[in-house]
């Protein structure tokens, strides 16, 4: 007589290393997907797009777009705006980075510090954080509105009058660095909050221990402190030029791109003429443009740090 | 069991991923489908058919009440439809539909600007008007107004009321400069004259009372605003092909005007139209140039603005005699079956009267009647200093990339007033950069 354990269907039995091989790609595959949806395939379909004249009516009536012979890149090199907003989005990404970085490490250093309140100051600095941009960005203009602005009447009330029509935004020269001041209002908070982490994350031994060899405050930061934060420092700075890179709610709202093209950035120029112009095939190609940008300034990004890292 | 679990969960959400990535192409007209024709069924049930209505006016200040009341009064009078909004501000509403649209949910009808019409058509989104009403209505309008809403010979939009850019000026500022509050200005001459002695003005806090408005902004509607003051000079931007032509004393004129005015710190600089408004509301703008409905603005800032706010017709400048861009709020339909377009037909019909639109004319909206039926109609007070000036418009010409057009003006008059470029040059680099948008 047959037990009923005998009776059962044998199992398919994998070997350890198969199953796990299994297990992790069966784990991979909705990033594998997610990533291939929804960022492999539209970057691949936005630069087929940017060699055809493709544009509004092309989506409505679903007709395909047709090859122009490369005059979506022709049109922008020909047009003399593609490259001022290369130069305007490559300031305005080096100056916010790097005042970004500057000021939101010392900030962490001041709040790592011991301050009193450092909890409370932490969790009001994080504020402008929270706002979303175009809020940050319609508040922002209201500061900067020159004609009813709190930036004018702080200026007239400081210099008793003297200069009663300053406007930051208006003045082509200055324009950018209003909206720098605005991103870097709302983006500091959070690389504040992540150097600190990193700070809090230096082992204090080798600080003591460098006290007791007559290090200098200055000496230990260069030689401590920034190499043990190397690895936050690397992820603060990516992700400020990845966001200062690819900004666009901050500087359409506050300017339109204007006065006189001034803060044009490659985002303004793209969503001109894709949605002003009604030419997706034309704002395409300022997108690729702007990828290939991007992807060759993190990638010299990633090689100086590499040179750099102490390990 | 617990890895057993880990694979359910992923193969869980990856067939959600692939079901949400297939929505965007297969899933979505085939949604369209199924409300097109639920609405045909729905009829035959008895049930309503929805017109879907993109109308930014929905989420601006003063507009909400009158446009839930057009839905309520329309949908009691013809039951059988439902107006359902499509909302999006201003300034995003085109995109809004485009993407709609590009999704397979085209609205049915579109409130807007009548220079949104070339990039509207050109894209597809609209139908001839001709398509929806007969003969005998569309004949009701004024035809200088239906050219205006024109391209290629044929009316894509159908104008609900119009206006010119005209101006609005202070009485009170007029007065404590020592001007007759009821002789505005007739020509640009006499409004630099009139400047000189409001520039001396402060309001009661201190603020610098600027003399005259005229928006450079980067937005297209500060394009047209300029294109409007080009007319006031004799001159042209486009000839009636659609080609450049700015080489004429007029275009050079205007934008001499806009550097001298900036010179003086008469006009405040980069100005958007909100922010003339909100100078204008609180007496820090002693006149500007504004379409007739931006006064609407003015009052939401300001109740007491229409004590002190009376209008006047352009002003002529150089061989110009102040002639002015013609401006309407237009209707524009798209096509979603009969049923749908005889909804939009009822729909306009039921709008474009007086018993509807009178209060909102006379005290939301400053415009003039456009159709036959409403000619004798009571207008707006603040509008009867610049009657008349709708009897002097130019019509622009209809090209696709107008909005592009527009904001090469803007750069040129950014040019010659923040960038202190001279006008020769600026005119040379706006020819070169707008070349690429005709033609």
């Amino acid at each position: 007589m047959q037990t009923a354990a005998a009776k059962k269907e044998p199992r398919l039995k994998l070997n350890k290393k198969r199953g796990d091989q299994l297990f992790s790609a069966a784990l991979v595959l909705p990033t594998l997907l997610i990533t291939t949806v929804f960022i492999l395939v539209p970057v691949i379909d936005s630069v087929i797009k940017s060699f055809l004249d493709f544009r509004v009516r092309n989506i409505i009536s679903g007709e395909p777009g047709q090859w122009n012979n490369f005059e979506n890149y022709t049109r922008l090199f020909q047009g003399g705006k593609l490259l001022p907003a290369i130069g305007v989005t490559l300031a305005f990404v080096v100056g916010v980075v790097l005042a970004q970085f500057v000021l939101g490490m010392a900030l962490a250093l001041i709040l790592n510090s011991n301050v009193k309140c450092a909890r409370f100051i932490r969790s009001i600095m994080m504020m402008p954080w929270v706002v979303p941009t175009i809020i940050s960005a319609l508040i922002w203009m209201w500061i900067f509105q020159p004609q009813y602005g709190l930036l004018k009447y702080f200026v007239s009330v400081i210099t008793g009058g003297a200069v009663n029509d300053f406007a930051i935004l208006n003045n082509p020269d200055t324009a950018l660095l209003g909206v720098a001041i605005a991103a870097l209002w709302k983006q500091i908070p959070l690389t504040t909050l992540l150097l600190l982490s990193g700070l809090q994350n230096v082992p204090e031994d080798m600080l003591e221990a460098a006290t007791i060899d007559g290090a200098s405050r200055t000496k230990k930061f260069f030689a401590i402190v920034i190499p043990y934060m190397k690895s936050v420092i690397s992820i603060v700075v990516s992700m400020a030029i990845i966001e200062n890179f690819k900004q666009f709610p901050l500087i359409w709202t506050m300017t339109g791109g204007g006065p006189n093209g001034s803060t044009t950035t490659l985002a303004i120029l793209s969503y001109r003429e894709a949605f002003v112009s009604n030419n997706l095939g034309s704002g395409a190609a300022v997108t690729t443009i702007w990828m290939l940008l991007m992807i060759v300034v993190i990638f010299v990004y990633n090689r100086i740090f590499r040179k750099e890292d102490m390990d | 069991m617990k890895k057993l679990l880990a694979i359910a969960l992923a193969a869980l959400m990856s067939v959600s991923m692939v079901a949400c990535g297939g929505g965007t192409s297969s899933s979505a007209p085939a949604a369209s489908t199924a409300s097109g024709s639920g609405s045909t069924a729905a009829a035959a049930d008895g049930e309503k058919t929805v017109i879907k209505f993109a109308n930014y006016a929905l989420l601006e200040n003063g507009y909400t009440e009158f446009w839930e009341g057009v839905k309520a009064g329309f949908e009691e009078k013809y039951p059988q439809y439902e107006i359902e909004w499509v909302t999006a501000p201003y300034g995003e509403i085109v995109n809004q539909v485009i993407n709609q649209a590009g999704g397979g949910d085209k609205p049915d009808m579109i409130f807007g600007e009548s220079s949104w019409i070339p990039t509207l058509q050109d894209a597809g989104l609209t139908i001839p008007v001709s398509e929806i009403f007969d003969q005998a209505y569309l004949d009701k309008f004024d035809p200088s107004v239906m050219d205006a809403c024109k391209v290629n010979s044929e009316v894509y939009g159908l104008p609900m009321y119009s206006c010119t850019f005209m101006l609005y000026y202070n009485k009170d500022l007029f007065e404590q400069a020592g001007l007759d509050p009821n002789a505005p200005p007739t020509t640009y001459d006499e409004m630099l004259t009139m400047a000189e002695k409001l520039s001396t003005l402060t309001t009661a806090d201190g603020n610098k009372v600027y003399p005259f408005g005229q928006t450079t902004a980067s937005v297209a509607i500060s394009g047209s605003a300029i294109n409007s003051m080009v007319y006031n000079f004799g001159g042209t931007v486009l000839d009636e092909n659609g080609q450049l032509a700015t080489d004429n004393q007029g275009f050079k004129d205007a934008i001499t005007m806009l550097q001298t005015l900036d010179e003086k710190g008469y006009n405040p600089q980069n100005a958007k139209l909100k922010d003339l408004r909100q100078l204008f509301a609180t007496g820090q703008l002693a006149m500007y140039y504004d379409q007739s409905w931006g006064f609407n603005g003015v009052l939401s800032i300001n109740p007491d603005a229409a004590n002190f706010t009376a209008s006047a017709k352009p002003l002529s400048g150089g061989e110009g005699n102040g002639a002015a861009m013609l401006q309407a709020h237009i209707l524009a339909y798209m096509d979603n079956g009969e049923e749908r377009k005889e909804g939009c037909r009822l729909l306009t019909e039921y709008l474009i009267t007086e018993e509807v639109l009178k209060d909102y004319m006379t005290n939301i909206t400053p415009a003039y009647p456009v159709i036959e039926d409403m000619k004798d109609m009571e207008l707006n007070p603040v509008l009867e200093g610049a009657t008349g000036a709708t009897d002097n418009v130019i019509n622009t010409p209809s090209i696709p990339m107008l909005n592009d057009l527009n904001l090469e003006l803007c750069t040129l008059a950014q040019n010659v007033t923040v960038s202190d470029t001279d006008v020769d040059t600026a005119i040379e680099q706006f020819n070169s950069a707008a070349q690429a948008y005709v033609g």
